[in-house]
This record gives C-alpha cells, structure tokens and sequence, in this order.
C-alpha cells in the first residue's frame, strides 16, 4: 500500500521541482537577450561612472562611505567564521617577547637566544640615541657577535617625489645587516599588504624587515618573494599571536625553553602585549574582531612580521583578480540582476519591489560568500564591492531607463518592452 | 584463518599508531614536570611530547598545551596527566568556512543583538572610570640603589597627575613603618644634600616619593658611604688603569665603573671632570649630557 503510494507520488514531485525551476528559469531568461536589458545594463554602469567622476569628495557627507572606506568582506572570514583558529602552528618561528626590557636585558635576551643556535633572529626594536653608556656598550657589542641578526630601522623618506632615502632608529651600526620595518600605511587603516623592497631615486633596493628575514632562511622562498619587487603584496594573515610560539624574556633567561624549540628556526623579538589597553606598536588587520566599525588596533607589528614570513616560507601568496576581471564579473551579475527586475517589472509589477528587494539581499549573501570561498579556498581576492553596488542600483535605473527608452520611443521610434504608462 | 591472525593485531597496532597526537607545550608555570620512559624532567616550553608522555603539575603550576598543532587546552589544576587520555582536546571545533558563514548568515538575521534596556548584564561591562590605587609616581630602577659618600646629586622621579606637590620619605633601615623625615617639595626631585644632615655615615635608609596625599609603597634604597669606605672603592677603581692612561681617560673610566656601582653622585663628578679634561671628545660630552639628562640633574 504504501509502496503504491510512494509510486503515485514520487513522479509528480519530480514533475513539480521541474515545473518550479522552468518557471525560474523563465524569469531570469526571458529578457535576457532584449535590447532594452542590455541597454540598461549599460546604464547602470554609465551612472557609476557618472557618480564616481564627481570632482567633489561626498565621503564626508556619507557615513555608510567613510564607515566601509577601509572594509573588506573577506575580514569576516577570520573575524566570524575562525579562519585563523584552525591554522597549525607555525613551527618556523618562534616570537621573544622583548617588553620593556631595557639594553642590558635586550643584550642578554638576544645572547640566551643566539646561544640556542638559532638560523635567523631578528629584532624589532628602534635604538634612537645615546643612553646608560654600560648598556649600550653591552648592546652593540652583541650586535657585532652574532651574524645571523637581523635589526630593525626605520626608512625615512625625502625629496619631493619621497625617493631619496635616510634611515633612524639605527643607532647602533654593529649589526651585520638592517631592514626596515616601517609599513607605508596610515596609522588607522587595516595592514593589508607590504612591499618586499623599496627602491630609491637611484633604482637601489631596501628590503623590508620580513623579506631580510626570508632571504636568511630559506633562499627558494626568497627567490619568489623577490619577483614581487617593489609592488604592493596583500599578507596572507593565517595566524594570530597564538599560533606562533611565544616565549618571555623570563623563561629564557630561567632556562626554561626546550633548545630544540629555537635551533635552527627563526627567532622574531619583538613586543608583543595582549592586553587590548596596551596599543603600543600594535595594527589593525583583518583579524580584527570587528570587521567594520569603531575598532581597537589588534594584532602587534611583529606578529604582522611573522605573518609576513610565514606566507613567503609556505608560499601562499594571495592572488588578486585584476580590475578587468571584477568589472567582467560585475556586468555578468548586474545583466543577469536586470533580466530578472525587467520580468517582474513589466509581467508582475505588483511583485516587483518585493521581489527585487528580496532577490538583493539573496544575491549580496551568495556573491559575499562566493568572494570569501574563493579567498578561502584559491586565495582568490575577487572584489566583491563593484558586483554588489550595480545590484543595489539596477532596480532605481529601471525607472530612468524606463522614462527614457520611452521618451526614445516617441522621439526616434525606438522599439522597447517598456510601453508608455504601462502600469 | 593464519592470515587474518596476522592482520588483525596489525590493524589494531596501525589504528593505534595513527591515534597518536603531538602535544607541544606552549607556556608553563610553576612547577611542571614531564614523564618520559620512566624518567621525570623538568618541563620546557617548546618540548614536543607524545601520548605515552605524562604531566605532572604541581600545586599552583599550569600548562598550556597544544595538540597537533592545532588544539589549544590549559591544565591548571595539580595533578600526574597522562597526555593519552587528552585526545577529546585535539579535537578541532568548528566547521567550513562555508558553514560558518551560512550560521553566521543566519544567526545575524534571526537573532537579535539586544539593547541597553533588555539585556543589561550585556552592556554593564564597560570599565567606567578609572582607577585610583594605581601609583602616580614613577621611580627610575636606576635610582633602586643609591651609594653616596658626598657630592651634589639629585633623588628624582617622574609623576603620572599633574600634582603640584609631593611628598617625600626617608625611613630608617630598622623602620619602613614609620618615616624619620617627611617633606614636601613642589619639584620632582630632592637633592641629596638636603637630607645628609638627617643621615649617618655607614648606615642605609629606604626612600620614596608620592604626590601628596597619596601612598606610594615603591621603596628605594639610599646608602650613605663613609668617606673612608668610597676612598678605597675609589683607589680600587683607578688601579685597574692601562698605561698610559690620560687623566681624562681615567675620569671617565672611573666614573663608568662608578655608575656601575651604583655611585652615581661620584660617577656624575668624574664624568663632568672627564668632559672638562678632554672638553674635544664628543664621547664624554655626549656621555655627560645623557648622564645628567638620565638622573634629571641641571
């Protein structure tokens, strides 16, 4: 009986989901191929690119434009959905924190370090002048005793075009090699990305402290970081503090470290504090905790250094879509998007604010997740933004372009769907 | 019947194997302690450890440990852990990002964040105000001990508040309790001199300074050296010359080993005289100038 009943039903619902997706199918396809889908289609970027010519800066009269100045839906991936905390620990390095420790106790800490054998340490600390003359003879006599260390300056810029070069925070010029670890960035932004070197009038190169850092260890990492020259590189974040391993200055000079922990890897020192008050040296990323908004910087410069590392060690760099290709993306999407509010707009316009209002919210989270799979899964930064905003602005470009193919119609007996007063 | 004998206990050993999970310990403190083969050693941050391994904590001491590089788990109560009864906490939580973002998705749209009115324990915890048992004044660690025999130097320190008086405190050795001078200055810094006549020759006094009306427990340490004593440091310290050593070298070598020994007054005469000997060499005038900028001399 209940065999029979199943046979009865099973191939009406089959009929029933195939009816439903025909149907589906139908309003997003009817007026796929019209003129007037394409036409308005290129309206709606002509209104992008008639908003964006605008030689006026509206940001400051726009909150929702200053709020996502410095937003990325790919944050949400470490913020929301724990990108980071399934990450393994980095096994390469390994973060001493220096906290306040004055010359003396940085002297020490690096000479405890060193006598690990470690394959690179680096210090992320600027030396500005002169201090206890005891402390800094200490200091820079343990910068001439170990070749493998790495120390930290600041590039400071001049001239107009800012390409001629000075350095500071190097007071000590017993290192064997300096980087610099300033990042061109604002103070506010989110670090999303670094140059591996910066050249200078006279085409010299200044590799940034984490690319010093590569080149020491590993030269085939190096080999590939060095083709990205002078260009922008976006940091692959895939770990916060935690996952690196963190020693204080207290446990090394006690002996409590396993030597093998530091032998033969790179030893970061830097500050690292987690308590959220203390800001010094510390950045915005994108594994902030709030991916838009008012904010409190997250993550400190040395692990951002080893984030750094850790994506040129692995190789995981993320690659992103050029402008043409998000653009190609955004006149699929809208196209598609305009088809769709075209059916409902001419064949059920009692439907068709509800319908369109739903079909965004809809479109935003499946292109939002779409983007943020990508980047999760290729390290594709596909930007999102461009295919969102013509979704939002394809239902208001109906209207005008509605008024104006019938305006064309009268005018020039231009054939359109849209038929004069036709609701 | 002969194969599957052999295969079995192969399987079971295989599933066993592949069971095992890498524990590393990340932070420790107190004392930890690690049972390997039988021997117990001191636990090391950054030692890998197996299954077989076992942690013995004791009271007061935790670890902080992390399984297969991944999971993170603390033990802070005492007690002997086998670490092949934690493999519940190598367990990774937490799906796809996919996943994650469909929970997300929806629990945003579903659930509301709340307001001030209906959920006040959510929004009562902001800090308010700020705290006043914190101490206002700093105190250089260069100043924690202070050997002084004579000379013009300053007792200083540095104040959070903008406060406009201070107190300043000598207690005697004998009594931290109850202090034998108290004064009020409007500077941040004491000279010396000023209290010498309150102190004897080969006796030490504890010190400290606090915006007034308020407390400040930091205790510093003033020894006030006997002439005769800081003679023979003194003599000592000039015997250790190379030959050939000009005065103005000697002076700045001297008042080197001077700071060092915590005579800071004493370093500050020799290192000024240094400057004066030799008033070309850029090393002692720029040694000098830190020197007095440091101890807040003018």
């Amino acid at each position: 009986m209940s065999h029979n009943h199943e046979s009865e039903q099973a191939p009406q619902k089959r009929k029933g989901f195939k009816h439903h997706a025909k149907k589906v199918h139908g309003r997003v396809t009817k007026y796929l191929t019209e003129r007037d889908t394409i036409l308005a289609t290129i309206w709606v970027f002509v209104f992008i690119i008639a908003l964006g010519s605008i030689p006026l800066n509206l940001g400051i009269m726009n909150p929702v434009k200053l709020g996502l100045k410095d937003f990325d839906f790919n944050d949400i991936t470490y913020s929301k959905l724990g990108k980071g905390e399934r990450t393994p620990v980095d096994s390469n390095i390994v973060i001493v924190n220096i906290g306040y420790a004055n010359r003396e106790e940085l002297a020490m800490m690096i000479d405890a370090v060193g006598a690990m054998n470690p394959k690179v340490m680096a210090l992320d600390a600027l030396f500005y002048g002169p201090r206890d003359p005891h402390q800094d003879s200490l200091l820079s006599e343990t910068f001439r005793k170990y070749k493998n260390l790495i120390v930290a300056r600041r590039l400071e810029l001049h001239g107009k075009e800012g390409d001629t070069v000075s350095f500071a925070g190097d007071y000590f010029n017993t290192a064997s090699q300096y980087a610099h670890v300033n990042l061109f960035t604002d103070s506010i932004s989110s670090v999303r990305s670094f140059e591996p070197f910066f050249e200078d009038y006279s085409h010299k190169r200044y590799p940034f402290f984490a690319t010093a850092i590569v080149k020491a260890f590993d030269s085939a990492a190096y080999k590939k970081l060095e083709n990205y020259g002078t260009k922008k590189v976006i940091i692959n974040y895939t770990r916060h503090v935690g996952r690196y391993l963190l020693l204080q200055f207290e446990d090394i000079i006690a002996g409590n470290i396993e030597e093998k922990a530091i032998g033969g890897k790179i030893v970061l020192l830097g500050f690292v504090d987690n308590n959220r008050d203390n800001l010094e040296d510390k950045f915005f990323t994108p594994m902030n905790e709030r991916f838009a908004g008012k904010s409190i910087p997250d993550m400190s410069g040395i692990v951002i250094h080893a984030n750094i590392i850790s994506m040129a060690l692995a190789k995981d760099y993320i690659k992103k879509v050029p402008l043409w290709g998000n653009l190609l993306l955004a006149i699929l999407v809208c196209w598609i998007h305009m088809s769709f509010f075209i059916h409902y707009y001419l064949e059920s316009h009692i439907w068709f604010h509800l319908a369109a209002k739903i079909a965004q919210v809809l479109s935003a989270i499946l292109f939002v997740w779409l983007g943020i799979y990508l980047y999760d899964r290729y390290r594709l930064k596909v930007d999102m933004k461009l295919s969102i905003v013509v979704i939002v602005m394809a239902v208001d470009v109906i209207y005008f372009y509605e008024a104006w193919a019938v305006w064309m119609h009268k005018k020039f007996n231009f054939r359109t769907v849209f038929k004069p007063h036709h609701h | 019947m002969k194969k599957l004998k052999f295969f079995i206990p192969l399987l079971v050993f295989a599933a066993t194997a592949g069971a095992q999970s890498d524990f590393l310990l990340y932070s420790l403190k107190g004392n930890v302690s690690v049972v390997e083969n039988g021997v117990e050693t001191k636990a090391k941050i950054g030692k890998m450890l197996n299954s077989a391994a076992t942690l013995k904590i004791a009271t007061g001491g935790t670890a902080t440990l992390i399984c297969n590089e991944s999971a993170m788990f603390t033990i802070s109560k005492a007690g002997n852990y086998p670490l092949s009864k934690f493999g519940d906490s190598c367990k990774v939580t937490g799906g796809s990002v996919s996943a994650n973002y469909v929970k997300y998705v929806w629990a945003s749209m579903t659930k509301s964040s709340g307001t001030p009115g209906s959920n006040r324990k959510a929004f009562m915890n902001t800090v308010g105000a700020v705290s006043r048992s914190i101490n206002n004044v700093w105190i250089d660690p260069r100043l924690d001990t202070v050997n002084y025999s004579g000379g013009d130097f300053p007792l200083s320190w540095k104040s959070y508040a903008d406060a406009k008086e201070f107190e300043f405190l000598l207690y005697n050795n004998d009594n931290i309790t109850e202090p034998a001078y108290k004064t009020t200055v409007t500077k941040l810094k004491i000279p010396i001199p000023d209290i010498c006549k309150l102190m004897s020759a080969g006796k030490s006094y504890y010190w400290t300074a606090a915006v007034k009306g308020e407390e400040n427990d930091e205790l510093k340490v003033l020894n006030f050296v006997s002439k005769e004593s800081f003679e023979k440091t003194l003599a000592g310290f000039k015997s250790f010359g190379a030959p050939g050593e000009t005065p103005a070298q000697q002076a700045y070598r001297v008042a080197f080993m001077l700071e060092d020994a915590h005579y800071l007054s004493e370093a500050y005469q020799h290192y000024s005289k240094a400057a004066t000997l030799d008033s070309s060499n850029v090393l002692y005038r720029s040694t000098l100038m830190s020197f007095k900028k440091d101890y807040e001399i003018k």
